[in-house]
């Protein structure tokens, strides 16, 4: 079906993602305050154990204990099926993501949960979940900011996710594969960034809008809408919501350092590269990737809305469709 | 593997029968969702992998996307919904005969190999017989993605073409009817 695994190996690797990617989000909290206070010149939190490093922890602590207020009119099981299924997609679809291959003992070892023909696709299925997370979360709770939240979260959503996957299949067309493992086997000679330049920026750009980040987290415009879909909800079911977003980040980044940077392939093939083993080089990629998005977000003004919609639907959506026709006509004529 | 088959299967079952018996629309839209997800766990048990995630874009994540907004913003209340007579029984009735029917004929083996299909005439390569072969193993092996490619773009290339047509004639359609309403107001 996929994968090759026991059943035993599968549940570790199951746990070992899960546990991994929530250990990662919430650093990633701590180390967006880091570097929004190092842009702003301020020193960021640095109470909580040395140098800060156990504030995640305090917050986790702060948001279990929290009162769970909730609108007396919301919609019972939506109001949890929304935070549950953002959290949820959010960590399901890093389930196809491969941070390597080793050969131990002739045992051959893959650093993911499940690989399959149609990888890519399957990703990109799982996340359209986050659409129904967020706008039922909005709906849910019964309140005009949330409702325009989760209408704008979705329609972005819906929108960047052409234009997202525009940009990626340039370098589906190279690979010939859908499989993210041979898409990363298929980049030894050349990172496809090297190849498809245009590509990774539209995709970059476009996953800034996919996990409503800034300059594009219009659903969650603080000035006119409150906090978006969230509004409404507190205690852990904010945090779920949270930790979608950020796990996102995680996916987002990883789907571009997979297809676009090599996936675990050291910088350059030969000693002293490679002796750094593959999952680390994938991480390290990840992590470069997350601080630029870190760094966007702390750099530039949030867009008006019909500017986003328009610079998705009339600049990213018909310049993937370009970098289609001239990857396709180069990858036919070489054939 | 059987047994998780089995639960795939009365998951998407009992789905299917929320689709019938919520009282409010959104669930029923919410509980398709569902069904047709779980349809999808069941080509990937049977090896269907270009299925699976093709089931998941295009249905659970591109039309039901638009069916629950329309409910949601729309809100029709529980009173719309028609009550529950005996004319109800003749349409259940009907509804079981068709998919009883169905599982017959199908049981009695309809195969696309008597020249039945159009397309098949259409794009016929060399045998039918072997045309329409794709054992799971076989076609894994292949590469799933490919297989279906390959078959899409060669065989079922007029079809595949007359179809993406037909999509370009309703959404051009659509913008049409919506841009006059516009001017008309």
């Amino acid at each position: 079906m996929i994968g090759g695994d026991e059943w035993w190996v599968l549940l570790i690797k199951i746990v070992v993602v899960v546990l991994g990617l929530v250990t990662i989000a919430a650093y990633l909290t701590l180390a967006e305050r880091k570097v929004s206070a190092r842009i702003q010149l301020r020193i960021g939190p640095n109470r909580v154990g040395p140098y800060g490093m156990l504030q995640p922890a305090a917050d986790a602590v702060k948001m279990l204990f929290k009162e769970n207020t909730a609108p007396s009119n919301r919609d019972r099981l939506l109001f949890l099926v929304g935070p549950s299924l953002a959290a949820g997609a959010a960590l399901l679809s890093f389930a196809f993501i491969p941070l390597g291959i080793n050969n131990w003992f002739n045992y051959q070892f893959h650093w993911d949960v499940g690989h399959a023909n149609v990888g890519l696709l399957f990703i990109l299925g799982v996340s359209s979940y986050g659409v129904y997370a967020l706008f039922l979360g909005g709906w849910a709770a019964n309140s005009k900011y949330s409702l325009l939240g989760g209408l704008r979260a979705s329609a972005q959503l819906i929108s960047y996710e052409m234009a997202v996957a525009f940009a990626l299949i340039g370098a589906v067309i190279i690979a010939g594969s859908l499989d993210l493992e041979q898409i990363v086997h298929a980049q030894q000679g050349a990172w496809f960034i090297v190849l498809q330049p245009l590509a990774f920026l539209l995709y970059f750009t476009g996953a800034f809008a996919e996990t409503n980040r800034a300059p594009f987290d219009l659903p969650e415009a603080e000035t006119e809408l409150v906090a978006g879909y969230h509004t409404e909800y507190s205690s852990l079911r904010f945090g779920l919501y949270f930790l979608g977003e950020y796990v996102n980040m995680v996916v987002v980044s990883s789907i571009a350092t997979t297809l676009f940077l090599g996936g675990w392939l050291p910088i350059f093939p030969f000693h002293p590269f490679d002796w750094i083993p593959g999952p680390l080089w994938f991480l390290g990629k990840v992590a470069v990737l997350i601080f630029v998005m870190m760094w966007v977000r702390w750099t530039f003004p949030r867009l008006r809305y019909d500017r986003l919609m328009s610079f998705g639907w009339k600049v990213l959506l018909p310049l993937g469709l370009v970098n289609i026709l001239i990857t396709g006509t180069v990858v036919a004529l070489r054939a | 593997m059987t047994l998780l088959l089995g639960i795939v299967m009365l998951l998407a079952a009992i789905s299917a029968l929320g689709v019938v018996l919520s009282r409010q629309t959104l669930y029923s839209a919410l509980s398709l969702v569902v069904t047709l997800s779980m349809v999808a766990v069941i080509f990937l048990l049977l090896n269907a992998q270009f299925l699976f995630a093709v089931q998941i874009i295009i249905y659970a994540g591109a039309v039901m996307v638009l069916f629950v907004f329309i409910i949601a913003l729309l809100n029709p209340e529980a009173e719309d919904r028609p009550a529950f007579d005996w004319r109800s029984w003749i349409g259940i009735a009907a509804v079981a005969g068709i998919t009883i029917l169905v599982f017959v004929t199908a049981r009695n083996g309809i195969t696309y190999n008597d020249g039945g299909l159009r397309g098949a005439q259409i794009g016929r390569v060399s045998d039918p017989y072997h045309t329409f072969s794709f054992p799971p193993d076989a076609v894994n092996a292949a590469g799933n993605v490919q297989t279906v490619a390959g078959q899409l773009f060669t065989t079922f290339i007029l079809p595949f073409e007359i179809t993406s047509l037909l999509l370009l004639v309703a959404a051009i359609g659509a913008v049409y009817l919506t841009r006059r309403e516009h001017s008309g107001s």
